[in-house]
């Protein structure tokens, strides 16, 4: 869920809830206050009564005798029978009819106490209609609630521009962060904000890519001069190791054995050197990208280039290229990768086997195929496929044997990164691996 | 064998790697002084092309590693007619040769053939071992005056261990000299094999004896006797 959903449907729910107890809070304290207002009334009621009879003793009759007060009150005063203590005021809440003829009783406030006349005790009760006041105080409840309500919608909507406004920095923040693939090609900064967390997020951030794009750098960088300053001895040792064995009938079958050993392995070391060289100078960017590069015209230089392997393993070509393809880009790392490309498909075609090469400088999907009809991408790789130093678990013994540095297809990887082409590999159904590269 | 060309000018550059090509070299190229460090550093070549401005600087640089690390290395340097100092400079660092720009490609041709002789220590264009005859300059091999039918492959193969009679050869030199260092070394070793198999039975059906000797493991070596010569 969004931060500002999030956010503004917390406050809602909390609004609610405070806006249900506020309403049950308010409703009581309605009540009692009518209740005590409605208490006072016929407190003062009474004693209007007990003024009026102690001046004029008499005018008790005619009061028992009219009984009401006014259209929603109305007096019983009785001979006293003990119900109530004398001198107490007792307050109730009652249901009843005012005259048997009414149709359906109605709640009522009720004053029992006792008056005395002339020494002798009464029973009054003093009897007021709750329903006017109540509605009364309904009224003025709802009208509070509605206005309350109207508040908390209110909010909400406002909220919700509010919010909007407050955390689009953010949400740019939030936006730029998930488009990055690689810190390395990241060159845009977080900007500044006024929001002080968004601010010191914003600057963390930036501190953060530029930290690791400089390790990163450093590192690039770091390969390239390692594996450049590898080469030189390599290559030393291997030419001297070269001489030792030039002179191979003054050795003995051990020391020949062990400089072919050191030849061997000093040539695989400065190959992968030189393959990590080349492929931390795409990734640094120290190529020039701006030649046009026709596809075609590498496709044939490489496969005249492999033709002895071809030739020699009776491969049978087929080539499709449908149109002219010219891609911008830089023609030595294209040859490279095609070359890659090509010399994977032919080592590992089974003899006699047959390579397709498709072409396709249609309008939409710039292709460039290679379908072989060898073991194919072992499960183990698959998607790892152009990693670094990725061979197959368990398989690289088998694939050792005739596999070099194993960086060949990563080497494809940077240069296609580096040129913004798609690549892709997959299994042919039966047998086989096609790897396509779209420009 | 292995050629070197290190020229920023596309065009020549190009023009160069093709004349190497037809020498049955194999040819690697650089147009920068920084692309010509990454391959002098990983690989032994038998020549190197030199041109001295290059776009990041002198080619001279390029001359005093080659000449510190590999003192079997052929290198000629290309100048632009006129730049004397380059020229001198270059011959004492220990280039073998200068061509001043612009040059016809057979005098290019003839050049390369000279300092090759000088590095591989013979005297002509046409070695003979036994009654093998092999032609640098036409790129024949005959036995005994006949004609064999080889190759570029086979050719190639052929010349090296003529070339560097009585070494043994290991199959990676021979296999890089004949596809430069891109192909996989492990991938290749096979096909010399079978080039190797191929060579011999051409070579045997034209009478000669077996000269290639297979040192075990390591490579191969062809013999030949001084008293032959």
């Amino acid at each position: 869920m969004k931060l500002n959903n999030k956010i503004l449907l917390s406050n809602l729910v909390l609004s609610v809830v405070i806006f249900v107890l506020t309403s049950i809070g308010m409703y009581y304290l309605v009540n009692d206050t009518v209740y005590d207002e409605l208490d006072n009334h016929l407190l003062q009621h009474k004693i209007d009564i007990i003024n009026q009879v102690q001046g004029d003793p008499a005018s008790l009759k005619e009061i028992r005798k009219l009984g009401g007060l006014g259209s929603y009150e109305w007096v019983e005063i009785n001979p006293y029978d003990g119900t109530v203590e004398p001198n107490t005021n007792s307050f109730a809440t009652i249901d009843t009819v005012r005259s048997p003829d009414e149709a359906s009783s109605e709640s009522y406030r009720r004053l029992a106490t006792t008056i005395s006349v002339n020494d002798q005790y009464y029973n009054l009760n003093i009897y007021e209609e709750v329903a006017a006041w109540q509605n009364i105080s309904m009224t003025i409840l709802l009208s509070v609630l509605a206005g309350l309500l109207i508040w908390i919608l209110l909010l909400y909507l406002l909220n919700q521009m509010v919010f909007d406004r407050i955390l689009t920095p953010f949400y740019d923040t939030v936006d730029t962060l998930e488009t990055i693939s690689d810190p390395t090609d990241f060159d845009e900064r977080f900007p500044d904000s006024s929001t002080d967390e968004i601010d010191v997020l914003n600057r963390a951030l930036n501190t953060m890519m530029n930290e690791i794009r400089s390790s990163f750098e450093d590192q690039k960088k770091f390969i390239q001069n390692a594996s450049h300053e590898l080469l030189t001895p390599l290559s030393i040792i291997r030419q001297k190791a070269e001489k030792i064995l030039s002179r191979s009938d003054q050795l003995d079958r051990q020391t020949l054995r062990s400089a072919n050993e050191i030849q061997e392995t000093a040539v695989r070391l400065s190959r992968l050197s030189n393959a990590l060289l080349l492929i931390s100078r795409v990734e640094n960017k120290q190529y020039e990208l701006d030649e046009q590069v026709d596809i075609a015209g590498v496709t044939e230089k490489v496969l005249e280039e492999l033709n002895d392997f071809i030739t020699l393993k009776n491969i049978s070509l087929e080539k499709e290229f449908s149109e002219e393809l010219s891609v911008q880009g830089n023609q030595e790392l294209i040859h490279s990768a095609i070359y890659n490309i090509v010399q994977n498909a032919v080592k590992f075609s089974p003899e006699g086997a047959s390579i397709t090469i498709t072409l396709n400088g249609g309008a939409e999907n710039h292709e460039f195929k290679v379908i072989d009809e060898g073991p194919g991408i072992p499960e183990a790789l698959n998607g790892s496929l152009f990693d670094r130093f990725k061979k197959g678990n368990g398989r690289s013994n088998e694939l050792g044997k005739n596999n070099g540095t194993g960086l060949g297809l990563s080497l494809v990887k940077s240069i296609c990164k580096l040129h913004g082409f798609g690549y892709r590999a997959e299994n042919k159904e039966g047998a086989g691996a096609e790897i396509t590269l779209r420009f | 064998m292995r050629a070197l060309v290190v020229e920023d000018e596309p065009l020549l550059n190009e023009e160069l790697e093709e004349q190497l090509l037809e020498e049955q070299f194999s040819v690697d190229c650089a147009e920068t002084l920084q692309e010509g460090r990454d391959l002098v550093a990983g690989d032994e070549y038998d020549l190197v092309l030199l041109d001295l401005g290059l776009p990041d600087g002198n080619g001279l640089e390029l001359l005093k590693m080659i000449k510190k690390y590999y003192d079997e290395t052929v290198v000629v340097i290309l100048t632009a007619r006129g730049e004397i100092e380059d020229k001198v400079k270059g011959l004492e660092l220990g280039s073998d040769d200068y061509l001043a720009k612009p040059f016809a490609m057979a005098e290019l041709r003839a050049r390369i053939h000279a300092v090759l002789r000088r590095r591989f220590k013979i005297s002509d264009n046409e070695i003979l071992i036994g009654k093998l005859l092999l032609n640098l300059n036409h790129m024949e091999v005959s036995y005994g005056g006949k004609p064999i039918d080889l190759t570029e492959t086979e050719y190639k193969i052929l010349r090296y261990l003529v070339l560097n009679k009585n070494k043994t050869i290991t199959r990676i030199a021979l296999a890089e000299h004949i596809w430069g260092s891109k192909i996989d070394d492990r991938f290749s070793l096979d096909f010399i094999n079978s080039h190797m198999k191929n060579l011999r039975k051409k070579l045997s059906e034209a009478g000669a004896p077996e000269l290639i000797e297979t040192v075990y493991g390591v490579g191969y070596k062809l013999e030949a006797y001084e008293t032959e010569q």
